[in-house]
């Protein structure tokens, strides 16, 4: 197994989800060495809620569905465990409370700067900030003693956009056949 | 018993608030019709007792589960590790700095990006038309981009990749046949060595053969040394037990042999110990256009797994030439004959082709210019009865005359427009003699390039004011890079006299401002490879191309025929390409410098000197 083992490393998780059209959601996590080199990647088949999980969930739905059902399964595929999970969408910080691993949702250092003051769970690494659970601002703590081993020059959004293009060619390959 | 009533309500409630909860005050709502009256009456509701033992008719009920979720997976194998290089390295062997490449993304002082970086291209490498399979698709889709790639891991690379150098990286990597065609001197080299040093590094192969001409074997381990020093490259040579040995020998990821050895060592190697490759590279893959000779014959039967074909002419005389690439690629049946339309439709998925016009906009331009030269008076005596009693000759020889004949009074005229034998008078000394003096006077350095060692040994004492350094196939391979070296570093070392057939491939010599052509090759292509020694990659100033063509002679016609066939292929290879395919002269139009009509069968046979690297007279 691709670095498997390595615990003098870290390995990063970087987890998208999407919707597919009449067909529900879909996620993806990809793990990667500090570098970004891919380690592994698992991607679900698509999960459409139903009417009456769509009901008694209410506005709860998405954190459950994307965060709990599909962000557990995904952490749970995968053989590769990561050291941090990082996402775009807040609402997959919910995985948190299903998991000790952290979660940190990634956003670019400009479109953060207004909450910066507000959050103190925030942590710049590279061109972002990554932000995390408001019940786990410990992780920043966490974080910030690996941080060392994070390349300044690292892009933590950009394995998302890899993530989201592979859900997107894994729509068009499999699930639009 | 107590009123099992008072056990649901608040400690303050009372009567009221009881009759309020049970029986709410109820209105409701009728249109004024006086139609029906009936409904602004109450319902009535009755309730009724069952058994505690009874079973209701319906029950709604929901106990939270997990939807079950299928999952696909990608596990990505493990790429090579290779000894880390020293920490405090910061020089090359040859004593190149070596840096780590800029990180994507540069803070200024407010601590932001900057636009600039943000803006910073991306080259992602895309999967393959022919992978089809979902997970081969996602392993070139997961790569991270080519510069993050690049900058960020133990790879450290002299200098950043221009940016089609990453697309031309990403293009191989991504490609299991591939023909890299940019035009000499943009880096085909680099780029190979970086897409090895990638495949290795993903798990992509671990065994590359990369056969090339035998004088470039040293330009190759250079440049393995500078781009990817920590892979372990294994030169074929030695004695033939040696050799067999290093043929066959286990865990050597690159194996590097010149194409004779390989035609040769692997023919005597029984079929079940034929060694197999990930990865076979051909560099300068012209060398296989013959599609019938050995060599071609022997690449094409390499096990392999990955093709590649590099080369800057891809096309030197015919499109069958193509041909004989794409069948080395297997893209193509064996033997077939692709007509031009097919051609041009493989060429765009199989070749990737760059010209410095097209990519270079920033680099110093290369400035042709035609001396066109009057032949001094010893000259033109020699010369015009020297081509008299030719034609005598030739025509006196009837039915029986063949290209060879007229071959080879072509070039003694061309030996003539050099030097008249007789005299040593020449018009193309005289001018290079004055350009030297102006070039040395300045510091600069010049490469002269000619056809034959002949005239390069008689060029060297009268270049001895500007002390010559001569390259050429008479110079015995171990003192050619010592050569080089001492051009480069000698201030006073002013001018390199090269043959085309040995110095117009795969050297670096981009410190040179001066190029001289001291007479005219068969084909424009061979002819730019020698420009491109001095005009490429990291040439800061432009280069001064001086092509000597003797006014009224043999030499201005063939540079007109020349001229004239330039474009012919450029369909092939795609718009605005001329600059590298052309046709050598065929036999017609040799019989027609003479206006002597073919009367040989075979009108259409080329009848140039022989291939570069083996040329008949030149070195």
């Amino acid at each position: 197994m691709s670095g498997a083992g390595k615990t003098d490393l870290l390995r990063l998780g970087f987890m998208e989800t999407m919707e597919v059209d009449g067909r529900g959601h879909i996620g993806g996590l990809l793990i990667t060495n500090q570098h970004g080199r891919p380690l592994e990647f698992q991607c679900t088949t698509p999960v459409r809620p139903n009417r009456t999980q769509e009901i008694l969930f209410g506005e709860s739905l998405r954190p459950w569905l994307l965060g709990e059902l599909i962000g557990s399964t995904l952490l749970d595929r995968v053989a590769i465990k990561p050291s941090i999970i990082i996402t775009s969408d807040p609402i997959l910080l919910e995985l948190r409370n299903h998991t000790a691993i952290p979660v940190a949702c990634a956003n670019p250092i400009s479109a953060g700067k207004s909450h910066d003051s507000e959050r103190v769970s925030a942590v710049r690494v590279g061109g972002s900030v990554l932000r995390f659970h408001d019940a786990h601002a410990v992780d920043a703590d966490t974080l910030a003693k690996h941080r060392h081993l994070i390349p300044d020059s690292a892009d933590l959004a950009e394995p998302l956009e890899r993530v989201r293009e592979a859900l997107a060619e894994t729509v068009r390959t499999v699930f639009a056949r | 018993m107590t009123d099992t009533r008072d056990n649901f309500l608040p400690a303050s409630s009372d009567v009221g608030d009881l009759d309020r909860l049970v029986a709410p005050p109820m209105k409701i709502d009728t249109a004024q019709t006086g139609f029906n009256p009936a409904l602004s009456r109450l319902p009535s509701i009755d309730t009724s007792s069952v058994s505690l033992t009874s079973v209701l008719d319906f029950v709604p009920s929901w106990t939270p589960r997990r939807i079950p979720i299928k999952c696909i997976g990608l596990t990505l194998p493990d790429g090579m590790e290779f000894m880390p290089l020293k920490a405090d390295l910061t020089k090359s062997s040859d004593g190149t700095d070596l840096k780590k490449i800029a990180p994507p993304k540069k803070l200024v002082e407010n601590g932001e990006s900057s636009d600039a970086a943000e803006l910073k291209k991306r080259t992602r490498i895309r999967p393959p038309a022919d992978a089809l399979s979902l997970q081969d698709r996602l392993f070139y889709l997961l790569q991270p981009p080519l510069e993050s790639w690049l900058a960020g891991q133990e790879l450290i690379m002299p200098f950043e990749p221009f940016a089609y150098q990453y697309e031309g990286i990403a293009w191989l990597f991504a490609s299991h046949a591939a023909l890299l065609a940019d035009e000499m001197g943009l880096g085909k080299t680099m780029q190979t060595i970086t897409g090895i040093r990638l495949l290795l590094r993903s798990g992509q192969v671990r065994r590359i053969l990369l056969i090339c001409p035998k004088p470039l074997i040293p330009n190759w381990q250079r440049e393995f040394k500078m781009w990817a020093e920590e892979l372990p490259v294994v030169t074929v040579e030695g004695n033939s037990a040696r050799r067999r040995m290093l043929w066959t020998m286990p865990g050597v990821p690159i194996l590097i042999a010149n194409y004779e050895l390989m035609a040769r060592d692997l023919a005597e190697i029984p079929e079940e110990e034929q060694p197999k490759f990930d990865l076979l590279v051909l560099d300068e893959a012209q060398r296989i256009k013959n599609r019938t000779s050995r060599t071609a014959e022997t690449a094409r039967s390499i096990k392999r797994r990955r093709s590649w074909a590099l080369t800057g002419t891809p096309i030197e005389n015919r499109p069958e030439e193509l041909a004989a690439l794409f069948e080395f690629l297997e893209v193509i049946p064996a033997s077939a004959s692709p007509d031009l339309r097919q051609l041009s439709k493989l060429a765009k998925k199989y070749i990737l082709r760059r010209t410095k016009d097209l990519v270079m906009k920033d680099m110093p331009p290369r400035i042709d210019r035609d001396a066109e030269l009057e032949l001094t008076d010893a000259q033109e005596l020699a010369y015009r009865t020297a081509e008299k009693e030719g034609i005598v000759q030739l025509n006196s020889l009837g039915d029986s005359i063949t290209v060879q004949h007229v071959f080879e009074l072509v070039l003694r005229l061309k030996q003539i427009t050099n030097y008249d034998p007789l005299t040593g008078e020449s018009a193309k000394l005289e001018r290079l003699v004055a350009d030297m003096e102006e070039i040395s006077a300045s510091g600069g350095k010049a490469i002269l390039f000619s056809q034959w060692t002949k005239t390069i040994d008689w060029l060297v004492p009268h270049m001895k004011p500007f002390n010559p350094l001569v390259y050429h196939g008479g110079v015995p391979t171990p003192k050619r890079e010592p050569i080089l070296a001492q051009f480069k570093q000698d201030p006073n070392a002013h001018i390199l006299l090269m043959s085309y057939g040995t110095g117009a491939v795969g050297l670096n010599l981009q410190f040179a401002g001066y190029v001289f052509l001291y007479d005219r090759w068969w084909n424009p292509a061979i002819e730019d490879q020698a420009i491109n020694r001095a005009h490429r990659i990291g040439v800061k100033n432009p280069v001064i191309v001086t092509r000597f063509i003797s006014k009224n002679t043999i030499e201005e016609r063939i540079d007109r025929i020349l001229r004239e066939k330039r474009e012919l292929f450029a369909a092939i290879l795609g718009d605005g390409d001329n600059s590298n395919v052309s046709l050598s002269l065929n036999a017609s139009e040799i019989f027609g410098l003479f206006d002597l009509k073919a009367r040989h069968k075979d009108g259409s046979r080329s009848i140039g000197p022989k291939p570069v690297d083996a040329p008949s007279e030149a070195a």
